[in-house]
Formats: structure tokens, sequence, C-alpha cells
């Protein structure tokens, strides 16, 4: 047992010695709370709109009054013809271009928006909301945000995150991501690097079993994980405002299967790899690279080809991440994570299993 | 009983190497045991089998009556292993480290302190210290504390004082010597005569094969060629004439002072080196022998003093330096990756020189090295000695005024060394003054002057017969005994 | 001309690794095939749980049309709320369509918000095209007049809303900055813990040639990345530039400068391998996030706004989307190109002057 401590104290001696890499640990999960609680948004917003003011009279003037002094689109510039219009949005000077026609006998004027569709998902957006704010009776002219323009004569209910605020959405995927990056990559370099180093050799040959070494290896990175886990929770509640609607025991308690599951892959990759640098790429390209590609964190899985998604079905995070979802955002109960949590489980059994199996107590 | 008993073990790696063949003897208890023979001789691999670390692919072996393939949780509980390449903690200090391995062999440091006073002693005063702070001899001082700090009842050392001085080398030995008194089985591997000669009996090994086992003078005497080559006929030892002209200094130091914080690591040197000549620059480990070359090779900056290299500046004008020296570094610095011819290339192309006289040059160097054959071997694939001459080669490939070598033959066989010094005296003769470092003292007779650095100042200075005199020793190792056991300060 | 022997080591020690010339060979290869499938951002495969509590022929009418839209995936019919409810909790479901009393409820799982509103903004279309007869007959009149005067749009460059046009740009600047970034990082570290780096420093190499030779490698190194990344866009997916192919060359290598003079700057401040990975990986993760690669940047709020000033990666992806999207030219492009010049000018100086020989 005085072995054991022993050695956690060293583990623990050489994370806190490596000050930048403390730094980058614990500043990551702050940096990227922070971004996507506050900087990265798909909101519509400061949308650079041209007017082209060819046909232009009182009317199409207070229409466009009203776009203007909504937060959604600001006018930039305004342009003689619609050419002139496109050759602004294509130098990246605007986003948008709003025209107007003489309409039909008696109607109101005909518009036509012009939009830059290099991103269809943002150009669809802009256009919806620049139609409805159009669109919208000259009678009313006290200017009310567009609040409607998703719903018209239909109740719209956006469930378990009304505001639509994508951090939300990310709070789980960016927990996914560290926790495997700090058990798995973290956990495989510190063993690789002893057996680069050749402490190893006597590390194998002391009167320690080697499954006490690697045990004692992983608990400091463990504690760390939890450290960024509680540090990752506090921020999303108190700094982002995020609600922890589920059982607080239940998140933890996925988290620490996830986590385990994590340092299971991370000795394998111990044991494949001989050196630093081929376990930080081995971790770089079989882990970090597929979590955010792969498992539904900033792309959605639903819209891959199916190949990929099965090939996302494997991905340990995947499960975990829409557990925490669940759990985190929408307060379901356990029940309704049972699958990804039997999925997670076994993930864990097995490549636990694997591990210790392929663990060398020799070498090559 | 016997303590190790090794039984027609054979060992080969892939299809084409083939490491140990047909291996067999026995230890006895308490015994001190060499292995000796070249690089390359499968003297690790050995060793690895004998710790369980490796497999072997056929035979049998029993330490301290277990068998390495079966009983692999018996032998590591009674067994310790300093392997080669044993590399400490560098993020942990002295203490720390020490602290662990301790822990890890079931005991405290307080418990096996007197096995290991003799070496700790030296290096506690700077237990705060990261061990990547230290000096190279220093961390293997510490590795050996490491690796002694328990009482195992085998005990296997794989060339355990690579770079570490005479004198800490001979209070390693008699620490051995009274392990030995308390029934501890050694094994252990040395490329130095003298530490063979400790041993009771000894084996040597060469390209896999057991050649000879028995008492170290028999062995040493039977294979001579390999182990003590003739000595090197120096040329007529150039006493230094009065009439010598200031101009004719390449190197010039005076009141040269580095200090770390407070720690003056070089503390107020003063010397000068002439043209052509071989200057051997001793000193115990941690004596500021490297810092001292770092400053006069433009790698630092000195705190205080001035000092020429080939009439440049070592504060102003160390780019100067850096066209007229070569330098050959502690670390092998040959690109791993590239091969012989390529390295030569790189490095010739660096200093400027033109392609036809590079392509001839180099030609003429294999040729002189016997290396035609190997010029497109990559240089990881060569032995440590070769490596070595090839480092040494490149370095003056450029023909420099002074080439500077740190320790540039650690851990090489008695034979190859014997080579490398041919290709020196070449070269000084050959007009480039050579700058050289080393442990070994049947080298320091091969210089034409030497300083010895004790506490980063220089305490003797002269050829080596003349220090010889002055201090009435018989030979050079006796020489630095004398000066290094007056220290103060241990050695960092 | 030492360079000229520096630059052949540099190439000399690549090539013999075992895996960086599979990794340069590759890398593009696999990151343009798969990629572009896995970017879509497209809001596709909605789940759809119906809870008909009408059941009237109009609300049928309204079900099949849901089951029929291509976007729409028909989840079944649902008996209460609730149940429909659970299905969305349990991740079965994304949508609940509720028709009750000549009213529609539409409760979206808006978890992921971007995926929860484009959802229920065409949900609605759909009830409002299919609209029950109640809503029908609120106001037939206006719904007359709004549709006459409804803004017709016009959708420009990306005709026909492809999301891989859209990020296949944003894959030039990802495959360029990690295989321009992460392998100058490598480098000098690896020098260093090698020790050839003392064996370089006491020789008369200038801090210059050094770090060109380092440098120019890579260059090239993007030069075939971006050519084999353009001949993949076009086989693989027919896509091709609008704009000119030059300067997606020009702007592909004033990136570059920037990420290898950075990756080589990192590289000299870190004394380890791992250090020098995490920390460039620190600084690639906030470039990415804020440049513009994923969300606009205008939705920034204006501090995050700020940074993109001195965002290489935002006036790249900025620049690449403008030519090879929108077909834009030199002129369209300038200042972003002025301004990655710039910015990678002085990174390149900060790399030469944080590589010390002598200390």
């Amino acid at each position: 047992m005085k072995q054991f401590f022993s050695f956690v104290i060293k583990e623990a001696r050489h994370i806190l010695r490596d000050r930048r890499t403390m730094l980058i640990l614990f500043g990551m999960p702050i940096m990227l709370m922070l971004l996507f609680g506050f900087a990265i948004t798909t909101d519509v917003k400061n949308v650079r709109t041209v007017v082209v003011t060819s046909q232009m009279n009182a009317r199409t003037q207070a229409a466009v009054e009203r776009l203007a002094q909504s937060e959604y689109f600001t006018i930039v510039a305004t342009a003689a013809t619609s050419r002139e219009a496109e050759l602004l949005i294509r130098s990246q000077k605007a986003d948008m271009s709003i025209a107007a026609t003489a309409g039909v006998k008696g109607g109101g004027p005909r518009w036509q928006i012009m939009v830059d569709g290099s991103d269809p998902n943002m150009a669809q957006q802009w256009a919806t909301y620049a139609q409805a704010i159009l669109a919208q009776p000259v009678a009313s002219e006290a200017v009310s945000s567009p609040s409607s323009p998703l719903s018209g004569g239909v109740l719209v209910k956006l469930l378990y995150n009304p505001q639509m605020r994508s951090a939300y959405n990310f709070v789980p995927a960016i927990m996914g991501m560290l926790l495997m990056l700090v058990c798995a990559m973290m956990t495989s370099i510190s063993i690789v690097r002893e057996k680069e180093r050749g402490t190893m050799e006597v590390l194998l040959v002391s009167p320690a079993r080697p499954l006490m070494v690697v045990v004692a290896k992983a608990v400091p990175y463990l504690m760390l994980a939890f450290g960024i886990l509680v540090v990752i929770l506090l921020m999303a509640r108190y700094v982002l405002a995020v609600p922890l609607a589920g059982s607080l025991v239940w998140i933890v308690g996925v988290s620490l299967i996830y986590i385990l599951l994590a340092l299971a892959l991370g000795l394998l990759i111990s044991s494949v790899a001989q050196t630093q640098l081929v376990a930080l790429l081995m971790s770089a390209m079989v882990l970090l690279l597929p979590v955010v590609m792969l498992s539904g964190m900033l792309f959605p899985v639903e819209s891959m080809p199916t190949v990929l998604q099965w090939v996302s079905a494997l991905m340990p995070p995947r499960y975990y991440i829409s557990a925490m979802r669940k759990l985190m955002i929408m307060g379901t109960g356990l029940r309704e994570v049972a699958t990804e949590v039997a999925v997670l489980t076994s993930m864990t059994v097995f490549f636990l299993t694997v591990a210790l199996v392929k663990f060398k107590t020799r070498l090559e | 009983m016997n303590a190790i008993e090794v039984n027609h073990i054979s060992k080969s790696y892939g299809k084409r190497v083939k490491a140990l063949t047909d291996v067999s003897f026995t230890v006895g208890k308490g015994e001190v045991f060499g292995i000796i023979g070249p690089d390359g001789a499968g003297k690790t691999s050995l060793f690895r089998i004998l710790c369980t670390l490796l497999l072997p692919d056929s035979g049998t072996a029993l330490v301290d009556g277990f068998d390495v393939v079966g009983q692999m949780r018996e032998i590591r509980r009674r067994v310790g292993y300093m392997p080669g390449r044993f590399s400490l903690y560098q993020d942990l200090t002295v203490a720390e480290n020490l602290q662990f391995f301790a822990t890890l062999f079931g005991t405290t440091v307080d418990e096996g302190y007197e096995s290991i006073k003799a070496i700790y002693s030296q290096i506690e005063r700077f237990s705060d210290r990261k061990a990547g702070a230290l000096s190279g001899g220093m961390k293997q001082k510490l590795a050996l504390s490491c690796a002694l700090v328990h009482s195992p009842s085998v005990l296997f050392l794989d060339e355990p004082t690579t770079g570490v001085d005479p004198v800490s080398r001979k209070e390693l030995w008699e620490m051995l010597l009274s392990l030995k008194e308390r029934g501890i089985t050694i094994v252990a591997s040395t490329p130095y005569l003298d530490e063979v000669r400790c041993c009771d009996r000894v084996a040597f090994l060469s390209e896999g094969v057991v050649k000879g086992i028995g008492k170290p003078d028999e062995i040493l005497e039977q294979f001579k060629d390999v182990f003590n080559p003739a000595g090197i006929d120096k040329v007529a030892e150039s006493e230094p004439s009065a009439n010598d002209s200031e101009s004719d200094n390449v190197i010039e130091v005076s009141h040269l002072v580095k200090a770390f914080g407070t720690f003056r690591a070089v503390d107020d040197i003063s010397f000068t080196v002439k043209r052509g000549e071989i200057f051997g620059f001793l000193g115990a480990n941690g004596a500021g022998k490297t810092t001292a070359m770092h400053m006069l090779t433009g790698l630092n900056q000195p705190t205080s003093g001035t000092g020429r290299v080939c009439g440049f500046d070592i504060r102003t004008e160390y780019e100067q330096i850096k066209r007229h020296i070569g330098y050959m570094s502690q670390r092998f610095s040959l690109y791993e990756d590239l091969t012989v011819a390529e390295n030569i290339r790189l490095f010739a192309g660096i200093y400027g020189m033109k392609d036809a006289e590079i392509r001839t040059k180099t030609e003429r160097l294999l040729q002189r090295l016997d290396f035609a054959t190997h010029a497109d071997d990559l240089v990881a694939s060569l032995p440590l000695g070769w490596k070595q001459k090839l480092a040494f080669s490149v370095s003056i490939f450029h023909e420099p005024g002074v080439v500077f070598l740190d320790e540039p033959t650690g851990g090489v066989d008695p034979a190859t060394r014997r080579q490398f010094w041919e290709l020196i005296y070449d070269a000084a003769q050959r007009g480039i003054t050579v700058f050289v470092t080393t442990h070994y003292m049947d080298e320091a007779e091969y210089c034409d002057r030497i300083s010895i650095m004790v506490d980063g100042k220089i305490s003797a200075l002269g050829t080596p017969s003349e220090l010889k005199r002055r201090y009435d020793q018989p030979d050079m190792d006796h020489v630095f005994t004398y000066l290094a056991r007056q220290a103060t300060r241990s050695s960092d | 001309m030492t360079l000229k022997y520096l630059i052949q080591k540099e190439f000399l020690q690549i090539r013999r690794n075992a895996f960086l010339p599979r990794l340069i060979l590759l890398f593009p290869v696999v990151i343009m095939c798969v990629m572009p499938w896995v970017m879509n951002m497209e809001v596709k495969n909605i789940r759809v749980d119906v809870v008909d509590n009408d059941r009237s022929t109009a609300s049928q009418r309204l079900v099949r049309a849901v089951e029929a839209s291509s976007y729409f995936i028909f989840n079944g019919q649902k008996g209460s709320y609730a149940e429909a409810l659970r299905d969305v909790e349990s991740g079965r479901a994304d949508i609940i369509l509720e028709i009750s009393d000549h009213r529609c409820l539409i409760a979206a799982n808006a978890v992921n918000g971007t995926k929860g509103s484009m959802g229920s903004a065409y949900l609605s279309q759909i009830v409002q095209a299919h609209g029950l007869a109640g809503v029908e007959a609120a106001a037939p009149e206006s719904a007359h007049m709004s549709a006459a005067s409804a803004p017709s749009v016009l959708t420009l460059y990306n005709k026909h809303q492809n999301y891989k046009l859209y990020m296949i740009p944003a894959l030039f600047a990802i495959v360029m900055m990690l295989l321009t970034g992460f392998l100058p990082t490598l480098n000098i570290v690896g020098e260093k813990e090698a020790g050839t780096i003392e064996q370089i420093n006491v020789t008369p190499v200038s801090k210059w040639a050094f770090i060109l030779a380092k440098l120019i490698p890579y260059w090239i190194i993007a030069l075939f990345v971006v050519t084999a990344s353009l001949l993949l866009a076009w086989a693989v997916y027919g896509i091709t530039s609008a704009g000119p192919i030059w300067l997606i060359y020009v702007l592909a290598m004033l990136l570059a400068l920037f990420f290898s003079s950075f990756g080589l700057v990192v590289s000299n401040y870190s004394q380890t391998m791992q250090q020098a990975i995490f920390v460039m990986w620190f600084f690639v993760v906030c470039l990415l996030l804020l440049s513009g690669l994923f969300t606009p940047v205008r939705s920034m709020p204006a501090w995050a706004y700020l940074t993109t000033y001195v965002n290489p990666m935002h006036y790249f992806i900025d620049a690449v989307r403008t030519v090879f999207v929108r077909g834009g030219g030199f002129a369209s492009v300038a200042h972003q190109a002025c301004a990655l010049l710039a910015i990678g000018c002085a990174m390149a100086v900060w790399a030469v002057q944080s590589y010390k020989k002598n200390s």
C-alpha cells in the first residue's frame, strides 16, 4: 500500500511540475466553455445588408427602416443596381441584398432578396428572417421582433432549450472530448515515456506488481479528470447558466464509467506504442479526431452517410455525449439513457479486459 | 549453491540478428562476476534475460534458484537491476527520485542509507535540485544510488560507470565489494580495465558467444589484443619552447567565470592552448568542464572574464568562432536518421565547402576509416565505437583551427578507443588543435598538456610527466585521485 | 549556400521517417474523401412523432403530408403527448406534432438549437401549406395577400444549397493547418530531445538559414497538399473553384507561412514534445473556432469579433470561400491576402528571433 501511494505521489508530481501542460489542461475547458457559451453562435445577427435603391418609395423605405432597426440586420451600403449589390456580396462586403420592384397592381411592393448562399443553413435562416420582417403588415408599425417568423399560425414550443443557446448542445460534447483526452492521451503518454526513458525496465524488475504500477499511474489522471469535470459542471451552471436538470449522482456515475473506458483505451495504446510520438499521434488520430468529427459534437450524426453512421456507432464518446445531453440538459431519468449506459459499460469491460491481457510484463 | 546458472541460452531478434548463441556459465553466491566484451556483444540481452525482461529462444537460466521463464515474480522480488540506459525522472528532485525508488523496492532511504553513503553523500547537497538539471556523471551517480538503495540477493549492473570520473568509480567499486561481504551476488559489465580487475571472475562475450571465462588477469592476458592494445607511440613530446610567440595561442582564457545564481560552475579559470597541441581538460563530474567548453564554443555567455578562440572574442564574436572550430558533444549528435555519407555532406555543406570538394574528401575519409562499404548505412545502425569515430571525423572535416571533444570515448571498448586516438594524433599532426575531456586516465597520458579542474578552478596544469613529477605519483590516475580528493564542494 | 544542404537534410529526414511520408500522402486523401460527408450541418432526417387528437380528414391529410416529406422521418402516431415526450427523452424522436381542436402544437427538442429551430420552421411550413381547415378559414383574404407580396428569394453562388461546396474550402484550411502547423512544431523539439540541435548551434549556420530550411520543406508540402485537395474535390465531388486557381495557391502559401512559423515558435519555447503539441493544439482550436469556419463571425459578440482581426484563419477562410465559392478575383480578397502576409511575416520574424544559438 505504501508503494502504491508513493507511486501516486510521484505521478502527481510529474503532472504538477509540467506547468504548461497543466495550464493547457485546465485552460482548455475554461476557454472552450467561454467560446462556446458566448462567442460561437449561429444566431442571426448583424447580417450585412445592401439596399438596392433603384425603385424606392416611401412605403418600401419604411420596410427597410424596419429591417435596419431589428437587431438581425445592419444596412451597410446602398447600391444603384442589383449587379452592383452582387459585387459587394462577392467581395464579402455584404451578405444579403434587398431590392423592391413595382408590385402587382394595388398590392404592396414586390421584394427581391438576394442572399449569399455559401453557407446554406445561414442563408436559409437569413432569408426567412428577412421575409418575415418585410412581410409584416404596414399597419403594425410598431416594430416587434420577429419571434414569430418561425411560427406563423402554429404554436411552436422549443423544448429544453427555448433560447436555442448553443452552449446547451456543446457542454456535454466538451466533457466527452476533454475526459477522453486527459484520461486516454495523458495516461498512454506517461506510460510510454517511462518505456522510452528506460525507467520501465526498472519498474518491471522491481518487486512491485506490474498491475499495481499501472493502476497507480492511472489514479492521478483519474483525479485530474474529475477536477476537470467539476470545473466544467461549475462553469456550465454558474457562468453559462446551463441547467443541470438531471440527477448529479447519475451524471457523475456515467462519467465515471466513461473515464474508466478512456483509461482502458489509454492503457491499450500504451501497450502498442513504443515512442511518445506514436502514442501522441495514435491518441490524436484514433481518439481525438473521431470524437470531434464523428460523435455528433459539431456535426449531426443523422446527416452522415450510412457507412459513417456505422463507424460513428463504434465511437464511445457518442454514447457518452448522448447520455449527458439527456441527463444534464433534458433532465431525463436513468431509464431513458439505459441503452447508452449499457453500451458504455460493455465497451469498458471489453477494452479493460483486452488492455489487461495485452499489458506486457516483459520487454518485446 | 550457485546464485546463477545459465545453460545454453540463445536469443535472436528477427531472423538476421543473433544476439546470444549457446551461452552457459555459473556464478557462485557472493561472487562478483564481470561480463566484458565489445559493443553489440549481447551483454544487454543477457542482462535482460536474467532479469526476466526478455524470454530466451532456447536454454534455461536459474537466478537464485528460480527459473527466469516460469518464476518471474519470485525473481523480480529478489534481484536489483540497473540498465545501461537508466534514466531518472528528470522532473523530480534528487531526494524525490531516491525516495521513490526506495519505496518501490520496499525499503526506506534511512534503512538503505549505509549501502549508498559513499556515492550519495556526494550529491546529497543537491537533494532539492531536479535530476534533469544535473550533469551527466552526476545523474549516473544518482541512478546508482537509486539502484543500490535496497539490498537484493543478486544485483545486475549494466555498464554502471559510463561517464563517471575515476575517483567516484573507485568509491563505487569499494562499495560493491562491501556489498559482496554481505553475501550479495553482483553481475556487472564494464569497459574499464581497472574495474574488470576488481571482479572475482569474468566472462568475455563477443558476438553473442562466450569466448572465455576465468580470473580477470587470465582473460585479459588471453585476449590482450582486444583489451590491451599496444600504447600509441607518442610523437616526440613537444616541450613548449620559450620562444613561442603569443600569436601561436589558439585559445587564451583569463579569469573566466560562469555563475548560475550564486553557484559558480566555472570559477575564475585562466589558461592558454597552443596551435597543434592536444590539450586534455580533466576534472571530476560536475567540476565545470562542460560549462567551460560551452563558453569557449559560443553556446553560453560567460558571466565575467575574457577569452579568445582562434583570435575571436568569445563574448562578442562567437559566430566567427563557430566558423573556425569543430565540436563533438557528450551525447552522440549526428543525425541518426541520415546515412553516413549524408551526415558528412550536411555538415560539410554547412561550413560552406564546395560539392566537388566534399565528394573527393568524403571518399578519402571513408577509405581511411574503412567505412567505404557502409557509406549508405543509417547512422542509427552503426555500433557506438564507429559512430564516435565518424562523429570525430565529421567534426574535423572542414579543417577547423580547434576541435572540442567532450568525453568522446565514453562507453567505448579499449580497442576502438585506441583507433580513436590514432585519429586524434592524425588531426594534431595536420595542425588541428585538440581540446578534449575524458575520464580515462590512460588517455590523459596521451595528451601533450593537461589541466585538472577541481571545484570550478584549475588546480593543476602541465605535461603529464611534469604533473607526475610535481605531485610525486606513479601515473595520471594517482595524480587525478590525489587532486580530486581535495575537492571541498561535491560535484554537481 | 548552406541553405541547400539544410533543406536536403530536412527532406531526407522526412523521407526516412516511417510515418511522415504516409501521413503527408494519406492525410489529405482521407480528409477530403470522408470529411465533406461528415461536416454536413444540413438538418436532415428529423424524426417526427404525431399525436393526432383531432382525427379529422384535415388532420389526416396533414399527417400524410408529413409522412411524404423527404425532410422528415415519420416515426408513427402516438396516443398522447406524454407518450411522445418519452420518445423524445429517450432519443427516439426529435420533434412532436400535436394536432387538437384545429390547433397545432409543435414541440421540438432544441438541445441542438439549429436542428430544433430549423426542424420546427419546416414543420410549421408544412402545417401552413396543408393547413387545417380552421386555419385556412380564418383569413383566406390575408393569406392571399401575403402570398402576393411575399418576397422572392434568390440564392447566390451555392444555388443547390450544397454543404460540401461550403465546407471544402474550409477543409483546405484544416488540412493545411494540421500538416504545416503540427509537423514543424514537432521538428525543433525533436532535435532538442535528440541532442542534435547542440551540434548545429556550434556551427556557423545563421539563424535565418536554419529557420528557413525548416520552413521551406513545409511550404513545398503545402503546395502538394493544396494540389491534391483541389484534384480530389474535383474527382470525388465534381466541385471546382469558381474563381482563379492561382489565387487559391497564393492564399494557401500565405497560410502555410503563418502556420509553419507559428509551429516553430511554439517548438522553440517548448522543452518536450508533449508540451509543444498541447500548446499548439490549444491555439489551433481557438483560432479555428473563432475563424468563422463553422459559425458566422458576425454573430459573435463584439469582443470576440475583435479577435478576428488578428486571426489568420479567419482571413484565409473568408478569402478562400470568396474565391472558391463566390468566384471573386484578386480585388475581392486583396485585403485578406495583405493581412495574411503581414501576420505570416511577423510570425516568421518571431520564429527566427526566438531561436537562440547562444544563451
